[in-house]
């Protein structure tokens, strides 16, 4: 359904604006978890403070972030997990089809993991006749019906219950109906034949714990209980950024993430997982794999601006406050991280040259940055990025439609900057404009230009397709103080 | 690449971008300078805070829609659950091997089995679990239990129904200092619960027991 990508952004955009179903399920996440947000936030007298606290604690962990990593590793193995590194994502996906390839198994389960959406894991087992089965209900319904996620948290937030619905007439064969309660337990049933024979469990990792190899999964269904703790393998896909340093700084971010992405105290489940088990006849897997991924990671460790993008804990909390994502969803950013951090993080892990767009789509707000638990300036960084797709373009890596483009841009800024830099030329200009406003002025404002006025002046055409420009003021301030002056 | 040398590679390259950022972060850190590095709180405080934990962690899990007991005795709490398993008629039930849970097992009557090490396959038979937990946190209605303390930890996952036994005096106010504690000897696996299995994939409406127990009953028991 979805073959959107970050080049069409524009299109998908416009498109995403019509679908009037899908921008009535954006208002409601919007709407419900800002709320319960600001609630649970209300339950923490020093939220500040905490968030703080969280951001010096990341910051500390990436400055020395090849020391963290080498403790996890060690600290893990000794507990008994595997530990593998992956360069990229194909690594990553070659490392797990191995493990599961040496078990001789087909029996897949998964537990939500965004790291596994951004290497097309799961395509990449398909390819080879592997089907692993989604069991988190967000991205089994999204699996059914064939589609990537478009949200962080929520991934099937798009989708009605009535579409929902519709597809569990089709792929599964029930009944037609609109309880929510019997398309949970719909999934449930059938997930649970699932769980009961799986032989691999694939997750992914919230925390990493340096100082004890621990990891950590948090939940609300129970999928990644069962996923961690039935089958007899478990491979849990992890960034190298998810590590904190201490055991104790759990609590600060079990704080932070619950209440920033969905408005609770605390998820329903937390997974504190360090090694295997101590006896064979223990409960749990035999095996744990831990895959620690860059994939493009450790490059925005080069400038503090782009560093800070690796404090992010996927909470999802900038998705919900921002106002273009509320407009257009998720699938419009065609990437596999949507929303305000999307923006920022897909041109540093895909390439600038592809996702161009991306960091434009947003206007600066900042409600992102007032949301982020870990205070992340994505408008800061945002900025950064249009900054490096302008010299990139002004070293003259683009196409020729757009060299032109830029090379009138800067031309009309230069002409501006001297035109303007000259009280003659100033005056002249604004007595001009306030001429050659007249044809375009009605009823005191510029409304929507004709189309030959746009393709004379392209900015001003642009501008007024949704917006009235400001007029220019009959009178400048400057005659109206020197007139009053003189009747005195 | 094999793994060792991708671990090189990562290496290389979180030193060396970390080496080309050097001459940002000074003026960065400039910038942000009114970031102060005071002494935060060791403590954050969750809100409202009351001094009966047993209490406090009644309401929290109240809160959330779980229902939770206090109780003053062993006997008392096996008679609960007789109740439950009397009122919905359960037949096969899953019990971990805690000693608590054990005894209140012995005196308890059923028209079917008590499955003490459940096997996989039975265990996805079962209408109830039952287990103790290791520590409860009270700020926010948590249980706590650590796999090398107490087998059958899935007696609190797959069967639709748990109920928790556990002693007021196990409950901590926050959960920071139960990591303390439990940093001290960490299990293989500890797993936190707050409240019954949940979603809100659909349309963001609440449904429960999606894998997890739809039904979380704890009683506590408060020794006087």
């Amino acid at each position: 359904m979805n073959q959107l990508n970050a080049e069409n952004f524009d299109q998908n955009a416009r498109a995403a604006l019509k679908d009037t179903t899908l921008r009535g399920a954006l208002r409601n996440l919007a709407e419900t978890f800002g709320g319960r947000r600001k609630t649970a936030i209300a339950s923490i007298e020093n939220w500040e403070e905490l968030r703080e606290k969280a951001r010096l604690i990341k910051d500390e962990t990436l400055l020395h972030l090849d020391k963290y990593l080498e403790n996890f590793a060690e600290n893990a193995e000794k507990a008994g997990a595997k530990i593998h590194w992956a360069w990229d994502g194909k690594e990553a996906c070659q490392i797990v089809l191995e493990l599961i390839n040496a078990k001789n198994s087909t029996r897949v389960v998964k537990s939500k993991s965004m790291a596994t959406e951004e290497i097309h894991l799961n395509r990449a087992l398909e390819n080879v006749g592997i089907e692993p089965v989604e069991t988190d209900l967000g991205e089994w319904i999204i699996q059914l019906a064939e589609e990537t996620p478009s949200h962080i948290v929520v991934p099937a937030i798009h989708k009605t219950k009535k579409q929902i619905a519709d597809l569990f007439v089709e792929k599964v064969g029930i009944e037609p109906t609109d309880d929510v309660d019997i398309l949970t337990k719909t999934a449930r049933k059938i997930l649970r034949s699932k769980f009961a024979e799986a032989e691999i469990g694939i997750s992914g990792v919230n925390f990493g714990v340096a100082e004890t190899g621990t990891i950590l999964i948090l939940e609300n269904e129970g999928n990644a209980r069962l996923t961690t703790s039935l089958p007899k393998m478990h491979i849990a896909v992890m960034g190298i950024e998810k590590i904190i340093p201490k055991f104790a700084d759990l609590d600060i971010f079990l704080k932070l993430l619950p209440r920033s992405g969905t408005g609770q105290k605390l998820t329903t489940y937390q997974s504190l997982i360090t090694g295997t088990k101590q006896n064979a006849d223990g409960e749990g897997p035999e095996e744990i794999h831990i895959v620690l991924m860059d994939n493009g990671r450790s490059k925005m460790l080069a400038h503090p601006v782009t560093r800070q993008s690796l404090a992010c804990i996927r909470c999802g909390a900038c998705l919900n406050a921002c106002p273009v994502y509320q407009q257009i969803g998720g699938h419009a950013y065609g990437s596999v991280y949507p929303g305000p951090i999307g923006a920022v993080i897909t041109p540093q892990l895909v390439g600038i040259s592809k996702t161009k767009q991306l960091p434009y789509a947003s206007s600066l707000c900042g409600a992102c940055r007032e949301v982020c638990p870990v205070k992340i300036d994505i408008p800061e960084l945002l900025l950064h990025l249009r900054a490096e797709i302008t010299d990139g373009e002004a070293n003259g890596k683009k196409s020729e439609v757009e060299a032109k483009g830029k090379f009138a841009e800067s031309l009309a800024f230069k002409a501006y900057s001297i035109a303007w830099g000259n009280i003659g030329t100033y005056k002249l200009g604004t007595k001009t404009a306030r001429f050659m406003q007249k044809s375009v002025v009605k009823n005191g404002k510029i409304g929507k230009v004709s189309n030959l006025m746009a393709k004379i002046a392209p900015p001003l055409g642009n501008w007024t397709e949704f917006r009235d420009a400001p007029t220019i003021a009959k009178k400048s301030f400057r005659d109206i103080w020197k007139d009053d002056l003189k009747k005195e | 690449m094999n793994t060792n040398e991708a671990k090189s590679a990562i290496f290389d390259s979180i030193r060396r971008n970390l080496a080309e950022s050097l001459p940002f972060d000074e003026i960065h850190n400039e910038h942000k300078a009114h970031q102060s590095k005071d002494e935060f709180d060791e403590v954050i405080s969750v809100l409202p805070s009351r001094s009966n934990l047993a209490e406090s962690f009644r309401e929290n899990l109240l809160s959330i829609g779980s229902n939770c007991e206090i109780v003053e005795d062993k006997e008392n709490a096996a008679r609960l659950i007789q109740k439950i398993i009397n009122q919905r008629k359960l037949k096969k039930v899953a019990v971990s091997d805690a000693e608590l849970i054990s005894e209140i097992v012995n005196s308890l009557e059923i028209d079917g089995d008590f499955l003490r090490n459940a096997s996989k396959e039975n265990l996805f038979e079962t209408d109830l679990g039952i287990t103790s937990a290791q520590f409860g946190i009270a700020e926010t209605g948590t249980l706590v239990i650590e796999s090398d303390k107490e087998f059958n930890r899935l007696a609190s996952l797959v069967p639709p129904i748990h109920i928790c036994v556990l002693e007021t005096e196990k409950i901590r106010q926050t959960l920071g200092e139960v990591l303390r504690e439990l940093e001290k000897d960490l299990s293989r696996s500890i797993t936190f619960i707050t409240g019954q299995s949940r979603t809100s994939d659909i349309e963001l409406t609440l449904a429960l027991g999606v894998h997890g127990p739809a039904k979380l009953h704890v009683i506590l028991i408060e020794e006087k």
